[in-house]
């Protein structure tokens, strides 16, 4: 279970952390009551500041995927399995509707996009 | 004998200085990144054979110029120990003056040629890396302690029986050359030293656990295994030192307690035992091992193709030799030009686990 970053990236570490951790549950890699290594392991692992690893961490505790557990550290979730709560789903179109936006701006089709989000279902699911 | 002892450090620091361009990871030439691609260059491989070229010729011409001069004229031990000294510092910085050299050189055909261009640099790291580490347990670092608070309770109790001026520095023959006055403290100074020893090696053990375990992009696996074995065998080797350290400061103490115990042959022989087994350990960790475990050989199949190179983290690595990572909490990092471990000169805590030590250990000999 790899995790890469780019540290010159424009996207900050910590979501680049994030982002990585909540693809390795969707793919099943990381699955509810595995845990994540302590904040300085994986910071040093990295050579990044454990305040990094930190803040990647609260937010991931902040969206209800993983907690944390005193002694044990930090514990994925298991996967939602009834369904998304309204608030969840609110702010993951929140945060779909701009890139849609770009996407049609930059001449994107309708169809698509519907073809490039089920392909990257087909990808995080390995169906 | 000091010759004797001169010749074989020489020789071994002559090898290993002269092999050491040819032990390290082909991607990292005289602490400067190289992509894979680019490692075979036929100007890297001219400064990599310069390098280990001047350092064995001018190596074994004063090795023989030693060897010559000692046997040839009369001498002093005082001058062979001091001319000694001064060839094979001399050697060290030698290489020192050349890995600059070349430091500079590599630096600037990597700008001249722009290579890593195009490509993103990333860095990345197993989520399981920790969990698979092998190195030893702290607690075997602790068992040596106890041979050390046994001598403590035995030299207390045999303390009316010390004689009255205990050693505290033997020549290379390895009679005592050196003494102080009998006082609770000197007669156990020996015994500190080695107590804070051990308490160091356990620190160091403690502090490399916490470090970081760096990977390749390109071969994720396989870095990966090199990294876990490395660490490993350091941790043995380490843990192999501070059982010589303890047999060695062991022996020496049973001999002040018990004059009985002071053969000519055993005192010669216990230090010198001492000094070849380092040697001969250092050389086969080195050979074997490598940078980073880079000689250890791996077959693991490396599925991925991948557009991304490492983080060069030149920027970080002053000169190529000292690394300086405020962000990093790692204390300690495989060495660049080298093998083994560097400390982080960003983290004070590596610091305290090396210095603090080296500090009580001069002022007790100071002191004794």
């Amino acid at each position: 279970m790899f995790i890469q970053i780019e540290p010159t990236s424009d996207i900050p570490i910590y979501t680049q952390l994030a982002n990585q951790i909540i693809e390795l549950i969707a793919r099943g890699q990381l699955k509810g009551g595995d845990a994540l290594p302590s904040v300085r392991a994986l910071a040093s692992d990295l050579s990044v500041n454990m305040h990094t690893v930190n803040k990647s961490y609260h937010e991931l505790v902040h969206k209800g995927i993983i907690r944390i557990v005193p002694k044990s550290g930090a514990i994925i979730n298991p996967i939602v399995q009834e369904g998304i709560t309204n608030e969840n789903c609110h702010r993951i179109i929140e945060q779909l509707k701009p890139i849609i936006a770009e996407a049609l701006v930059l001449g994107m089709s309708p169809e698509e996009i519907g073809q490039h989000a089920s392909s990257i279902l087909v990808d995080l699911k390995g169906e | 004998m000091s010759l004797a002892i001169f010749l074989v450090t020489l020789a071994f620091l002559i090898v290993i200085q002269s092999a050491i361009p040819f032990l390290l990871k082909r991607t990292i030439v005289f602490g400067v990144t190289i992509p894979e691609e680019y490692a075979m260059d036929p100007s890297i491989l001219s400064f990599r054979r310069r390098y280990s070229a001047l350092v064995f010729i001018i190596g074994t011409l004063s090795l023989i110029a030693l060897l010559v001069w000692s046997t040839t004229t009369s001498v002093s031990e005082n001058q062979l120990v001091f001319t000694g000294l001064a060839i094979q510092s001399g050697l060290l910085l030698l290489s020192m003056a050349l890995y600059l050299y070349f430091h500079a050189k590599t630096m600037k055909l990597k700008q001249v040629n722009n290579w890593n261009s195009g490509l993103k640099q990333v860095r990345i790291a197993d989520l399981q890396n920790h969990a698979k580490d092998s190195m030893l347990p702290n607690f075997m670092y602790v068992l040596p302690m106890f041979v050390t608070i046994g001598l403590l309770v035995y030299t207390a109790s045999q303390y009316s029986l010390l004689p009255d001026q205990i050693p505290m520095h033997w020549g290379p023959d390895g009679q005592p050359d050196a003494y102080s006055q009998k006082s609770p403290f000197s007669s156990i100074a020996l015994l500190l030293i080695l107590f804070v020893m051990q308490v160091m090696m356990l620190g160091i053990n403690v502090a490399t656990k916490l470090s970081g375990i760096k990977l390749n992009v390109g071969k994720k696996k396989s870095s990966q295994l090199q990294q876990l074995a490395f660490r490993k065998y350091s941790s043995w080797f380490l843990l192999l030192i501070t059982i010589l350290l303890t047999i060695l400061f062991g022996f020496l103490q049973l001999t002040t307690i018990d004059g009985a115990l002071q053969n000519e042959t055993l005192m010669m022989a216990v230090p010198l035992g001492f000094l070849v087994l380092i040697l001969v350990s250092s050389a086969i960790y080195a050979f074997k091992v490598g940078q980073g475990g880079s000689r250890i050989v791996v077959s693991v199949e490396e599925n991925e193709t991948t557009s991304a190179t490492d983080d060069d983290m030149d920027d970080h690595w002053k000169l190529g030799v000292f690394y300086v990572n405020k962000q990093d909490p790692s204390i300690f990092v495989e060495k660049r030009f080298g093998i083994g471990w560097s400390i982080n000169f960003g983290n004070p805590i590596g610091y305290l686990v090396l210095f603090v030590p080296i500090i009580i250990i001069l002022l007790i000999s100071f002191f004794a």
